[in-house]
């Protein structure tokens, strides 16, 4: 190091009170050392006149700065806030249906500004592309800077060491290079990287520590951006698909076999795991008593799953937290409910239905809501909407309602209707509802208990005749279902290791202490020598007191002080005006 | 099966924590009643102040303070030692033993407060924070713990006695009286071992956040009074520490516990991989817990840029916990999302 180079850094190396990054001095120290919290001092906006290449540096300059860094971040929490308020596609599309049912004016509005849509909207992804951008605008130079650094030696002593927030001096009678040598030994063996130089004032040993902090900054950074990319991956490589499997029945992995699936760009029909499973028997255990009765308590989904059509059958049992893994692929427990079984006899006598029919449980009771479809029924078609209570509580005066989860005394209720079901029109129908524009509504009146009103009220068992000769109803038991969810994501691993390496690069981050200290041995004049230590954090609250102050007691100890003469006018007259 | 006895246990000892923290609360208060200005805390104010105006190349030595041991060695720092910060008690014995019986009552509540915890988590055979109500009782636990810890490792902390005790006071009440549910077993959804990694980091993390939230509120309030915005409060205020010192606390609190609320929000993921099939899905939760860990890398930034230090850093931090906050009650009660869990 130059002994130009030297001065110009102690002029600009001017350390404030406390201690904290002297980043803001900016200038030319921020060219040899810039450090973990030194950001990139933000010159003020100015915009220069128009160039088109000024333009475009000095955009860039903007864009990879820490204050846009700060800015984008804000932006980014602030635009993630309506996601959670507002029902999403991706997450609930009915809830979404719902809201515009409720809300007819503003739902188009909200959804024009993709609030529907948040976290896959044109605003959202501009901004976390920009923020992206930001990074590797930001950590590129930084990395090499720091690559740089690593390779470098500690900066050259400032000449005036009694400016830096932590100053220790001694006389000792040791020749300069003795205290040198003992001040460089001590500082090599606290594993400090060194280095040592004259100039004008002395000769001096500069040391640095801490180094890890700027590259468990780095490796963080670069971590956000690994994760950014697994999650690219996921989207391309990735599917996920959902399937409702009644007990008795079930499926395999094919386009056609699932309610709904969701590829990725990269993935053919053909790429799906040729798995098929059935669900043989779903058992579900509640709290029985207590203030938390009908809190669900166990899941088990037994099932029989084939790898491929030419595989062994194996029996697993699927449950929440604990899904089966086939070929990488995984397979979810995620939902359950109850599917009664009907049998439906239309006029002519002839069964036309005979089976389960899945409802949709729609409180913590596990009343399920459903309806059964018999279009094909003679003279007319056939259609009931209802209630499932799983334990039905029935008391003259009051609404029907299930009081327990479990299915002990499961009783359905249903709305007749007869005529057209309009599941030929073309549009795609729900399972759970009836489309009763063109039926009517039959009369099926209860004597027995005016609770139900005009609806069926049938335990198992129990059948029911429908008025004008259309046929019956038989409730025959009540089974259940499970709902599997499928995936497969080739991105996860990638983001984990993204993410493993993010918290070890953050604990580095921010658990380890940039700092530096400097020795600089001067003649006092007097055939003495003045041994100054200091040090300077790098990073937040890194002040070096007590190393510096250990450090200087010790080579004192080593070297021997000698007492100042002058004592009482000299130097080393302690200023304390904040203490006075 | 859940053991009655053991279950029982744990809610008297909670109801005995709250007793022995309403003895600290009110210790400290007394602590702050009794206390007197200090000629140090008037030195440390000094230094802090200048610290805040502070440009770069205004370290005047004025602001150093120095001293000569023994062995010939004369120091000069411009930093504030701990050793040197004011204390509530200031000078006066009074108030210095009523401050000591705070933090004994404290400590004893602490230790209550965990067998309260520890009971109920043996009683029901599980991880204690799987309901809201336990979350309450865990979360107020880390605080108190995270407090104690400042103390024990020699930090003057003491200051953050009279906050803490007070909101582990309203938390833990609130808990006890309005939360409230019985010790049960774990819903299906709760029954994985990284209920235990994830949720103990982010019970935590709440907790840590908590103490630097208090650490930032009196940093804005102090930092207002030594720019004379406060006069009324000037004199009870000399007994806090410099806005230095209370700015300082928070971002170390804040950057010691930012990794572990990194790793509970990547725990969470997981465990949603494993459990629902996608390791990020914005579920309100995760959507919440994602918006609290940006504001915190935001702080963690503003304190890093030229013109942000300071007070804008303390508001960030602030709204980073209204954001924990929100996240906590908000997220529970009023969205639906898989995270809804037995009793809230
Ligand atoms: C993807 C969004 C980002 C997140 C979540 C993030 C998060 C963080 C966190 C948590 C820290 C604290 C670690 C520490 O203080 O050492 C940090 C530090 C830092 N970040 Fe970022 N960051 C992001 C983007 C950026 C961008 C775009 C830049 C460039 C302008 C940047 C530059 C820095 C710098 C210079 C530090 C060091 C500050 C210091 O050492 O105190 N970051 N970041």
């Amino acid at each position: 190091m130059t002994e130009q180079q030297t001065d110009k850094r102690a002029e600009g190396d001017a350390p404030d009170a406390q201690g904290a990054p002297a980043g803001d001095v900016g200038g030319e120290f921020a060219e040899a050392g810039r450090l973990s919290t030194a950001p990139r001092p933000d010159t003020a906006v100015a915009v220069p006149r128009l160039g088109t290449r000024e333009l475009l540096r000095w955009m860039w300059r903007q864009l990879t700065s820490m204050r846009i860094a700060l800015t984008l971040l804000f932006l980014l929490s602030v635009a993630a806030i309506p996601g959670s308020l507002l029902p999403q596609r991706e997450i609930d599309p009915s809830k979404v249906l719902q809201f515009f049912g409720a809300h007819k004016t503003w739902a188009p509005i909200l959804d024009r500004l993709q609030l529907f849509d948040v976290f896959e909207s044109v605003w959202f992804g501009a901004i976390y592309v920009l923020l992206f951008v930001s990074l590797v605008g930001c950590i590129l130079p930084r990395s090499v800077a720091h690559y740089l650094a690593m390779r470098g030696t500690p900066p050259a002593a400032p000449r005036n060491l009694k400016r830096l927030p932590v100053h220790a001096s001694f006389r000792t009678g040791a020749p300069a290079e003795q205290a040198l040598a003992a001040a460089g030994k001590r500082l090599k063996h606290r594993r400090f990287r060194t280095a040592a130089g004259t100039d004008t004032g002395g000769a001096w040993v500069a040391a640095e520590k801490g180094y890890l902090r700027e590259t468990g900054n780095l490796v963080f950074h670069l971590a956000l951006l690994g994760i950014l990319v697994a999650v690219a991956i996921g989207h391309f490589f990735g599917f996920k698909g959902a399937r409702l499997v009644t007990e008795g029945t079930g499926f395999c992995d094919t386009v056609a076999g699932y309610d709904s699936l969701t590829k990725g760009q990269a993935v053919s029909d053909a790429d799906l795991p040729p798995f098929c499973i059935r669900l043989d028997k779903f058992t579900a255990s509640y709290q029985e008593s207590g203030d938390q009765i009908g809190q669900p308590r166990t899941f088990d989904a037994y099932a029989t799953y084939q790898a491929s059509p030419s595989s062994p059958q194996q029996k697993v049992d699927v449950r929440v937290n604990e899904p089966i893994t086939v070929n990488g692929t995984n397979i979810f427990l995620e939902g359950h409910g109850y599917a009664p079984v009907v049998t439906v006899k239309d006029g002519e006598g002839k069964v036309v239905y005979d089976g389960p029919v899945t409802f949709l449980g729609i409180d913590a009771n596990f009343t399920s809501n459903g309806a059964i479809k018999v279009p094909d029924a003679k003279p007319k078609g056939l259609g009931f909407q209802g209630y499932l209570l799983p334990t039905a509580l029935i008391m003259p005066g009051s609404m029907p309602a299930s009081v327990f989860p479990a299915a002990q005394n499961p009783v359905l209720i249903l709305t007749a209707y007869a005529g057209n079901l309009n599941m030929d029109s073309g549009e795609s129908q729900s399972v759970y509802t009836l489309d009763t524009s063109r039926m009517t509504r039959l009369d099926v009146k209860n004597k027995k208990d005016a609770a139900s009103g005009n609806a069926l009220m049938l335990a198992v068992g129990q059948s029911a005749t429908l008025p004008n000769g259309l046929g019956s109803i038989t409730f025959d038991g009540v089974k259940q279902w499970a709902q599997f969810n499928i995936a497969y994501d080739p991105g996860q691993p990638i983001a984990l290791g993204s993410a493993a390496f993010a918290v070890l690069g953050l604990v580095g981050s921010l658990g380890i202490r940039r700092r530096r200290i400097w020795v600089r041995v001067s003649e006092t004049g007097d055939g003495a020598r003045l041994v100054e230590v200091a040090g300077l954090a790098r990073t937040e609250g890194a002040t070096p007191t007590a190393e510096v102050t250990q450090a200087a007691e010790a080579l004192a100890a080593d070297l021997g002080v000698v007492p100042d003469e002058h004592e009482q006018q000299g130097k080393s007259t302690p200023r304390t005006g904040a203490s006075a | 099966m859940i053991n009655e006895n053991l279950a029982h246990y744990s809610n008297l000892f909670i109801a005995l924590a709250l007793v022995a923290y309403a003895f600290a609360f009110f210790a400290y208060c007394g602590e702050w009643a009794f206390g007197s200005r200090s000629r140090i805390g008037a030195k440390a104010a000094a230094v802090g102040r200048s610290g805040q105006a502070r440009t770069a190349a205004a370290a005047a030595p004025e602001d150093a303070v120095a001293s000569v041991g023994a062995s010939g060695v004369s120091v000069l720092t411009r930093t504030v030692q701990e050793g040197e910060e004011p204390t509530v008690a200031g000078g006066s014995l009074r108030a210095e033993i009523v401050g000591r019986f705070a933090v004994m009552a404290t400590f004893i509540g602490f230790l209550l407060h965990a067998s309260g915890v520890l009971c109920r988590g043996l009683a029901a055979q599980r991880v204690p924070w799987a309901n809201m109500y336990e979350f309450s009782c865990a979360a107020a636990l880390a605080m108190a713990f995270a407090y104690l810890v400042l103390l024990v490792t020699g930090r003057k902390a003491r200051w953050l006695g009279l906050p803490v005790s007070f909101i582990v006071l309203l938390t833990l009440g609130l808990a006890y009286t309005v939360l409230y549910t019985d010790a049960e077993e774990l819903v299906p959804a709760l029954h994985s071992y990284w209920l235990y990694i994830h949720v103990t980091a982010a019970v935590l993390s709440t907790g840590a956040f908590g103490v630097a939230t208090i650490a930032t509120v009196l940093y804005l309030v102090k930092a207002a009074a030594e720019d004379g915005r406060l006069p009324r409060l000037g004199g009870v205020l000399e007994r806090v520490p410099s806005s230095g010192a209370l700015d300082r606390t928070a971002y170390r609190v804040i950057a010691f516990i930012f990794p572990l609320w990194t790793f509970a929000v990547i725990a969470g993921a997981i465990w949603a991989q494993k459990a629902w099939g996608r390791y990020w899905g914005w579920d309100p939760k995760e959507t919440w817990s994602f918006i609290v860990w940006v504001i915190y890398a935001a702080y963690l930034h503003a304190r890093a840029t030229h013109g942000w230090k300071g007070r804008a850093a303390a508001w960030i931090a602030l709204a980073a916990f209204v954001c924990v906050m929100f996240n906590y009650f908000g997220v529970n009660t009023l969205l639906t999302g898989k995270h809804s869990y037995a009793g809230l």
